[in-house]
């Protein structure tokens, strides 16, 4: 097995986490997403989801605009085509480690 | 949700299962239109079949106007207060289809009037027959079936062309004031039905989660 597993590319260790991951699942369907609506889908804490956002931002896998809705300040968060890029990479790398077939 | 490092199963599971739960938030703002826009639609046939058939006139069509309105201020009204979704391919392409269905009858009914005026100025005596049922009835069936396809809702399809199929037959068959009901079954079997799987399916999922 761990022969096997050293043919494999590594696993992108930004998207290998549990709350990043989710926050691109949510990304990569969506034209884009208010901090809100990605706090309620993820069930993640304000700040830890603020901290996570941020990294993902700091390597332009989505980028974050800070607008306002009314009287209130809105954070809207969108895919790159790098963070596009990214996931589609890291979902087939993921296949390869479980061994499904492509197509 | 926390930050810890997973196992590539936990991976795939986690992305599989945040896509349907956006996935479905987004369907539930889709599910609560087609029950208000089915039941107007079903409503408003009715009034207006048993207007049509008291007074004999066909004028109370005009009612489908003012329903449009109606449905209108009722979508703006319930959008602000439900739950806010991002809009993605789905979302975009319903509301666009629905868009242009309206734009569709609106402009085929005033096109209508346009050819029987511009007719009626060259010969009093010319008439138009056109069986506007029959077509609003198609193109309604139609843009259901599209909704359906697009959500991935097989339960939605297999009703929108029952409803369409059933509609389509009671308008060949009935002539009058009694072909305007195919539009309550359409509204019912075509737009209320399938608004309830799909919320029946949002809150199962909701719950499974």
């Amino acid at each position: 097995m761990e022969e096997k597993q050293k043919t494999f590319k590594p696993l992108d260790p930004l998207l290998h986490s549990e709350l990043r991951l989710a926050v691109m699942s949510i990304l990569i369907g969506v034209d884009e997403a208010d901090f809100v609506y990605i706090k309620s889908q993820t069930g993640a804490t304000a700040g830890n989801l603020s901290v996570q956002i941020d990294k993902l931002s700091a390597a332009w896998y989505i980028e974050v605009e800070k607008t306002f809705r009314g009287k209130k300040t809105c954070t809207i968060c969108r895919i790159t085509d790098k963070g596009r890029n990214a996931f589609a990479e890291y979902v087939e790398t993921l296949k390869q480690y479980l061994q499904i077939p492509k197509g | 949700m926390e930050t810890k490092n997973l196992s590539t199963e936990n991976s795939l599971k986690i992305i599989a299962e945040t896509m349907e739960r956006s996935r479905m938030t987004i369907a539930k703002n889709s599910g609560r239109p087609l029950i208000l826009w089915g039941c107007l639609v079903a409503v408003t046939s009715v009034i207006i079949y048993f207007l049509w058939s008291k007074t004999g006139s066909p004028v109370w069509n005009l009612l489908w106007f003012a329903m449009s309105i109606i449905g209108f201020i009722c979508t703006i009204l319930m959008s602000k207060n439900s739950e806010k979704a991002p809009k993605n391919e789905v979302s975009r392409i319903l509301g666009k289809t629905w868009m242009w269905f309206g734009i569709f009858t609106t402009g085929f009914y005033l096109m209508i009037w346009v050819a029987y005026f511009i007719m009626r100025t060259c010969n009093p005596d010319a008439a138009i027959r056109v069986d506007l049922t029959l077509i609003i009835t198609l193109m309604m069936g139609l843009c259901g079936v599209i909704s359906g396809v697009v959500m991935k809702m097989k339960s939605v399809v297999a009703c929108l062309v029952f409803a369409t199929a059933v509609s389509v037959l009671v308008a060949l068959l009935v002539n009058g004031p009694a072909q305007i009901l195919v539009f309550a079954v359409l509204g019912v079997l075509g737009l209320v039905v399938p608004g309830f799987i799909l919320q029946g399916k949002v809150r199962n999922n909701q719950q499974a989660a």
